[in-house]
């Protein structure tokens, strides 16, 4: 029984996960560098939510939107005008770059919220146990919401121009060249959505706990573990990544004392790369 | 400026170079060294540290400063991150020469810190607890105003068995006196009638404890510790009550401070304890802290960061010297033994101007020191969440 309910706290956590992931990993097929500003921008659109919800009053749906919004205009600004420069010197110069950007950014929210810990206007229930496992209702909602992005971004690089567009460039940027394809204009939409999708998923994990500066930060390494697991460029692949990151840290209570929970993401990219480095649903290449 | 009048100039520089340091140093400005978080865990208590301690430091300036030379404080963020602090710390050492770092909060960060202290005879004053701190080979140059875990893990043990609690969980994060701490409770515990039913450490700053309170909650406790950082309790308390859990809970006011009330509900809040040890509200040295500091009541931290810069500058003037050895074998002669009792820094650099002992009382408590550098005894305050606030049980 343990062991199920383990894995529904895993199946939870990692479907707020695979949000970012989405995020981190579109932007890693179009633009070919891991941004990890993506962290500082999960921040910012958890504080723009939080903006909307506990000074506007808005209810948590408008404010995810919010939060998609700030984080996705943020990702578009500082990738034109910090990122773009250094993608010309190469891969781990922007990825340096883009670290730097973090930090930076984590601190100019520092700037106008200060340290302290905040939480949105929400009802806090109590779990509902169904079958002999409990699971919290909002926690029920944040998959709603998860999966309901996740329909709406495979709709979109399935069915509209842009996103063909963009899957184009992802496949092949010299093809998508000669075939007309703007690979600048791509680039800037992959930018929004990568970074407003970051956006939402620092939310969605303050609406579980509280934020701070610091919120997306801790959340990097396992939303990084789960796009490298599921294959850097997959989209579907990061859903799967960040399902098997969240359900292997909450497993590994079973084997290994608590304190070394991270450890279990360091672990899933060590076994992937040795033992499949295109990750799981990654192709070769890639 | 011309090229004569530059090469003048830069000749002028070399030379007072090399002129002996003491004749440089004449008037010039004291540096003490600050590290504290501002960032990070502590970001909550460390930026009140330093006001306390820039507040001590403007009334000396403003009486006349120490040694006849005004005083500044060299101030370093440590992140509530050993490595930034070491980095830091170096710093305060090796390019400001400050001859005491003040203000490290985590256990983590002092470990960290302190080799860097001693071997650079720099004296370190903290709050804190780990006992591993003080039995460090420091030389004598730590001092520790916080209460050791020894002390604290005693006192709360005895708090929880008066509350009638039998069934105790202590849940604690990753820190040095994490497992030491445990271990004592479950003993003082046992003899008080309670037993501890399971213990469990965790990773800080995830951000789901739900198989955590799981593990816990399957011992089935009547009283859980919550041996905390704030960003986790804000967590592990909102999980508690998903949880369903209806029984006590006990954590440290670092943990539960009245930001992290404010960000909760008070229906996961109220009925938490807290506790702290207890600023001497009774004293002289409180109620000019109250003022000088302009608050209603100056917490443990705010009490302990004034206390530090007062002994490190009665120190410094009663050695009549300003390196941090002459503040590790001085602080004792200015804090414990038979001279005339004074609450802050200013009454007491008065005295030993005019050649008197003092004893200084402080904000925090009596503040004398054994040989290891812990404090010797003080009293602790527990108070109880209800709504956003945190209303005093006792303080014992």
């Amino acid at each position: 029984m343990e062991i199920l309910q383990l894995i529904a706290n895993g199946v939870m956590a990692g479907s707020i996960l695979a949000v970012p992931a989405i995020g981190l990993t579109a932007m890693y097929a179009v633009l070919r560098f891991p941004n990890f500003a993506i962290a500082s921008h999960a921040t910012a659109g958890a504080f723009a939510g939080w903006t909307a919800n506990a000074l506007f009053g808005l209810p948590i749906l408008p404010s995810l939107l919010v939060a998609l919004l700030v984080g996705g205009l943020i990702g578009l600004v500082t990738d034109e005008f910090v990122l773009k420069p250094f993608r010309k010197a190469g891969f781990i110069t922007t990825a340096i770059g883009s670290l730097a950007l973090t930090i930076g950014l984590e601190n100019v929210v520092r700037l106008f919220y200060g340290n302290d810990l905040r939480g949105y206007d929400l009802p806090l229930a109590r779990d509902i146990v169904v079958a002999g496992i409990h699971v919290g209702p909002q926690q029920l909602h944040n998959i709603a919401i998860s999966v309901a992005i996740m329909a709406l971004v495979f709709g979109f690089l399935t069915f509209t121009r842009m996103g063909k567009a963009m899957r184009a460039v992802a496949d092949n940027p010299q093809l998508a060249d000669i075939k007309g394809i703007d690979a600048r204009t791509v680039g800037r939409i992959v930018s929004f959505m990568g970074m407003g999708l970051a956006g939402i998923g620092g939310m969605l994990i303050g609406l579980d706990s509280s934020i701070d500066p610091m919120t997306g930060f801790r959340a990097m390494l396992p939303i990084f573990a789960a796009a490298v697991v599921g294959g850097l460029g997959s989209v579907p692949g990061a859903v799967v990544g960040a399902l098997v990151v969240g359900i292997a840290e909450e497993l590994s209570l079973l084997a290994l004392p608590a304190s070394y929970k991270s450890s279990i993401a360091f672990l899933a990219i060590l076994v992937i790369l040795t033992l499949r480095p295109q990750g799981i649903l990654g192709r070769e290449g890639n | 400026m011309n090229r004569r009048s530059f090469l003048a100039g830069t000749a002028c520089l070399t030379a007072s170079l090399g002129a002996p340091a003491v004749l440089r140093a004449q008037g010039s400005v004291l540096k003490l060294g600050v590290l504290t978080p501002l960032t990070g865990a502590g970001s909550q208590d460390g930026p009140r540290m330093l006001k306390a301690m820039q507040a001590v430091v403007d009334e000396v300036n403003k009486a006349g400063g120490v040694l006849g030379r005004q005083v500044a404080l060299i101030v370093e963020d440590d992140q509530t991150n050993p490595e930034a602090a070491v980095r830091a710390a170096q710093k305060l050492v090796g390019v400001d020469g400050v001859p005491v770092i003040m203000g490290t909060w985590a256990s983590a960060v002092t470990s960290a810190v302190a080799p860097v202290c001693w071997e650079s005879k720099t004296a370190l004053m903290t709050v804190s607890g780990a006992d591993s701190i003080t039995q460090l080979p420091h030389q004598g140059y730590i001092f520790r105003t916080q209460p050791t875990t020894t002390l604290q893990a005693t006192k709360h043990a005895e708090y929880i068995a008066s509350t009638g609690a039998k069934k105790v969980y202590y849940l604690a994060v990753q820190t040095p006196f994490a497992v030491p701490m445990k271990d004592i409770m479950a003993n003082v515990l046992s003899g008080n009638g309670a037993s501890m039913v399971g213990g469990l450490v965790y990773e800080p700053s995830k951000t789901s404890y739900r198989s955590e309170i799981d593990r816990a909650l399957a011992a089935k406790p009547d009283m859980i510790y919550l041996n905390s950082y704030s960003p986790d309790v804000t967590v592990l308390l909102k999980d508690l009550f998903r949880a369903g859990y209806t029984g006590g809970r006990l954590t440290q006011s670092y943990a539960y401070n009245t930001k992290v009330a404010e960000s909760l509900p008070a229906e996961v809040t109220d009925g938490l304890v807290n506790v702290q040890p207890s600023s001497d509200i009774d004293s002289a040295a409180f109620s000019l802290a109250q003022k000088r500091l302009g608050l209603e009541a100056p917490d443990s931290y705010e009490a302990q960061a004034t206390d530090w810069a007062s002994l490190a500058l009665l120190a410094i003037e009663k050695a009549k010297k300003a390196t941090g050895t002459d503040i590790r074998d001085n602080v004792r002669a200015i804090s414990q033994g038979g001279g005339t009792k004074v609450g802050s820094a200013v009454e007491g650099l008065k005295l030993l101007r005019e050649g008197k002992d003092v004893n200084y009382d402080g904000v925090s408590g009596p503040c004398d020191f054994n040989e290891k550098g812990d404090i010797i005894d003080c009293r602790f305050r527990y108070g109880l969440a209800k709504g956003a606030k945190i209303e005093l049980i006792k303080v014992v």
